[in-house]
């Protein structure tokens, strides 16, 4: 049991996971507290242990880093950049164009306190700006929210994979707690997968040659491309929900919280039960097509409260709002400045609730 | 319009690397002269299916209509970045963009400074012809000083925006880049202006294989091309040949500014 | 079972290192075990405050409000003592705080540790130099003997846990760094045999009497 078990922190578990799954380029600039992720990749570039891992560049800036990634990414290669809040804005422009071109790849943000500079504490404060497309124009990004080391070392493979298969970028938002967090963990056994890159640009090929491009000046034609994208998003949405369930068969209230917070919120339903309340945890993992089947499912069943825990003024409240379409009574406890909700402060809000 | 010789002689179209669409390019733009030569080029080294072209922002934006390669987009600016992704993970294709004085001297600086630094086998043109053409006129990092623009009516005012920036002079003080030339592209009156001479052409034909080449060879190449653009400089097609000849290639003096390779010797 | 440990003292005392061993030992044990390094106000100057958990079970909050075991390296991270559970133990490194506990609920464990450390000198591979740097070894033997492990039968965990820790030219430490172990075990299983220890007869359940 002790021989593949390993000790690692958050964001070195990420770099390691990225790696084990074939990763082929990291383009990247230090921002704390992401910048293990680069350092770690950059001690492992040459290891032959990883034989596709390509290029490793530090780029003279979080432009200069995305803009690797598309052109990377436009050869079908997997390739991935990581940044926390500032260097995530500077990335948008290119987020924007890789959804419009359909370009897979990686994009790690480890949410650091905000907005401007802000401070180097947890926040999830970058929740709307990664679900809700935070470049220019009509897109979506699939976004991961992991919960834990040995979720920063599972999801990479998980992205790229459905990077590929929807030939869109995907995201993983962490938060600055769990960058620095130390668990054990098990690297899960990834098995190879293909996919089909004949749309990357190789060279024309005879009279067919690739175009990877965003730009659609005639109105119909970019109207049609826009559809696409939104069928697309559709299609993902239908399929690719995910999240953990914790309790919530016979809960009367549950909570809704990612990262760090799902976490504290774990400890507080155990704490919950104890005192006889019946409270159960829905942990989203996907926050991009967010869990709104599940969420429904349980105010089908009955439940009528949900509390949102979460490290923002209240972000994913709205999605939950939404996915309960009134049907229920939310409250929330927030947190922001890299402050964390105590399991006893969330408990306190849950006895505080009508129910 | 072009100056013709030998092997050059043959129809628009006709060339496998051209797509034979005619271009959308003002009368007298010189892009459509260097579309050609880059043209010609590529099917001089028989390149067509190992190039990929870079689309910047400007208006060589629609260089892939023209040009019969692959193509990937970058964003405004980030050229050299996409195509820096593009070739570590393809060292063997041939990776080129056409950029204007806004995209590479203005929002790009700093990504074409790092490629050309790092000395990425890549090649990139740079068209300057001292104003922003594709949105309509407004001052770019090359405009002179006094030079009316829409965002400058009343004349560039050096004091208010710096001076004019000279893009082969500073990437020349860069120990990365291999090849760093300046060509006056457009046909130049000679000096009874009776008649224009296309030694511009020549100049830029010459120019635009040796940057192929320098890439081949794993050195970063860059041809800067003082243009015309007659719609946004508010003159006549004439008028801005004489004003590129007699003023922009004052303020951008055409030149070899870096041979590593010593390509130019051969 | 569960423990949760707070760990605190000065930057350079080791704390970091010391609650990683302590967590590494805990994983190569079989359990679970989460580490949090400090964040937050008490990193300004240079404050160090870090939390242990090790579990049978999957860990669900790493974060430690109210610890099983509180380790104080100095005397400013006394102020964590009023944290800790009732029946907890304190374990204190007393080469460097003198100051009362003030609690009568908890088990107080003193351990001069940077005094041990500092007579380990022979154990050292630059011979004379000053060992009271390791006076982070010697709590971490001294977790051990208050979490009810046995030194006999981990000694080959602990060169584990140094073998993983201290690699390439720190490997040298390693003799040295066991043998304080060693000598923070050995105190306090002596402390403890010899009734002075346990200020509070409340077990706690997990924790060894």
């Amino acid at each position: 049991m002790t021989a593949a078990r390993e000790f690692l922190r958050g964001n070195e578990a990420l770099a390691y996971g990225a790696l084990k799954t074939g990763l082929n380029a990291f383009f990247g600039y230090p921002i704390t507290p992401s910048s293990e992720i680069p350092e770690t990749l950059a001690n492992e570039f040459g290891n032959p242990r990883y034989p596709g891992f390509k290029v490793f560049l530090q780029a003279a800036s979080e432009l200069e880093a995305i803009n690797m990634v598309i052109g990377a990414a436009s050869t079908g290669a997997k390739a991935m950049a990581a940044t926390s809040g500032p260097g995530f804005s500077l990335k948008q422009e290119g987020i924007s164009y890789a959804a419009a071109m359909e370009l897979p790849m990686l994009i790690v943000d480890v949410n650091r306190g905000g907005p401007g500079l802000g401070n180097l504490g947890p926040e999830q404060t970058d929740y709307f700006q990664a679900t809700k497309g935070g470049g220019h124009g009509g897109y979506r990004n699939i976004v991961l929210a992991p919960s834990s080391v040995p979720d920063m070392a599972a999801f990479p493979a998980l992205a790229f994979s459905l990077a590929f298969q929807y030939r869109n970028p995907v995201l993983i938002l962490a938060d600055a707690f769990l960058g620095q967090l130390k668990e054990d963990l098990m690297f899960p056994e990834v098995p190879a997968q293909e996919f089909d890159t004949s749309w990357a640009t190789t060279g024309a090929r005879g009279p067919e040659r690739h175009i990877l491009s965003s730009m659609h000046l005639d109105l119909p034609e970019l109207s049609r491309h826009s559809e696409h994208l939104r069928s697309k998003f559709e299609e993902i949405d239908r399929r690719e929900q995910r999240s953990e369930k914790y309790q919530t068969d016979d809960a009367d209230v549950i909570l809704v919280a990612f990262g760090i917070c799902a976490r504290l919120s774990q400890r507080a339903v155990v704490m919950l039960r104890e005192k006889g309340i019946r409270a159960g945890l829905l942990r989203p993992i996907t926050i991009s097509p967010f869990p709104r089947g599940e969420l429904a499912a349980l105010v089908q069943r009955g439940v009528k409260n949900f509390l949102v825990v979460e490290l923002n003024t209240g972000q994913m409240l709205e999605d939950v709002r939404l996915a309960t379409g009134g049907r229920a009574r939310l409250a929330s406890v927030q947190r922001v400045g890299g402050l964390l909700p105590s399991p006893l402060d969330i408990v306190r809000q849950v006895e505080a609730m009508p129910r | 319009m072009i100056g013709v010789e030998g092997h050059y002689e043959v129809k628009l179209g006709q060339l496998p690397t051209l797509t034979g669409k005619p271009t959308h390019y003002c009368a007298g733009c010189e892009h459509g002269t260097l579309t050609r030569l880059i043209a010609y080029a590529l099917q001089e080294l028989g390149a067509r299916e190992r190039t990929v072209l870079v689309d910047s922002v400007g208006c060589s934006v629609l260089a892939h209509e023209y040009l019969n390669t692959d193509a990937v987009q970058a964003p405004h600016g980030r050229a050299p970045a996409v195509m820096t992704g593009i070739k570590r993970m393809r060292p063997d294709l041939l990776v080129f963009a056409v950029q204007g004085d806004g995209d590479a001297v203005s929002i790009g600086l700093s990504e074409l400074i790092y490629a050309a630094n790092r000395g990425e086998p890549i090649t990139c043109f740079l068209v300057n012809n001292g104003i922003y053409g594709m949105t309509g006129g407004q001052m770019a990092p090359t405009t002179p000083a006094g030079m009316i623009t829409t965002t400058t009516p009343h004349g560039r005012d050096i004091t208010l925006t710096g001076p004019p920036i000279d893009a082969s002079k500073l990437l020349a003080t860069l120990e990365g880049p291999a090849y760093v030339k300046r060509v006056l592209l457009p046909v130049t009156p000679t000096p009874s202006a009776d008649f224009y001479n296309a030694r511009g052409s020549m100049e830029g034909a010459r120019s635009v294989q040796n940057a192929f080449r320098v890439q081949e060879m794993g050195g970063f190449a860059f041809v800067e091309f003082v243009s015309t653009c007659s719609v946004n400089w508010k003159m006549s097609i004439l008028q801005s040949k004489h004003y590129a000849a007699e003023v922009l290639a004052k303020i951008f003096p055409p030149g070899l500014y870096k041979d590593k390779f010593g390509v130019e010797k051969r | 079972m569960k423990i949760e440990t707070i760990l605190a003292g000065h930057g350079g005392q080791g704390v970091l290192e010391l609650a990683n061993w302590l967590a590494y030992f805990n994983m190569v044990k079989g359990r679970h075990v989460a580490y949090t390094p400090s964040y937050g106000p008490e990193t300004r100057g240079g404050k160090v405050k870090c939390y242990v958990v090790s579990s049978d079970e999957r860990i669900d909050s790493p974060i430690v409000d109210d610890p099983d075991i509180l380790v104080v390296m100095n005397a400013p991270s006394m102020d964590f003592v009023p944290l800790l559970k009732t029946g907890g133990t304190l374990l204190v490194n007393s080469s460097l705080v003198s100051e009362s506990h003030r609690r009568d609920d908890v088990k107080v464990v003193e351990v001069p540790a940077t005094e041990i450390a500092g007579g380990l000198r022979a154990y050292s591979p630059e011979k004379g130099k000053d060992t009271a740097i390791a006076a982070n070894s010697v709590m971490f033997g001294a977790c051990l003997a208050v979490s009810g492990e046995s030194i006999q039968d981990e000694l080959d965990r602990i060169r584990e846990v140094f073998g993983h820790f201290l690699t390439g030219r720190k490997a040298v430490y390693i003799p040295l760094n066991v043998k304080a172990v060693e000598e923070g075990f050995g105190h306090v299983t002596r402390a403890r045999s010899a009734g002075l220890s346990p200020r509070s007869s409340v077990p706690h359940p997990g924790i060894a009497p």
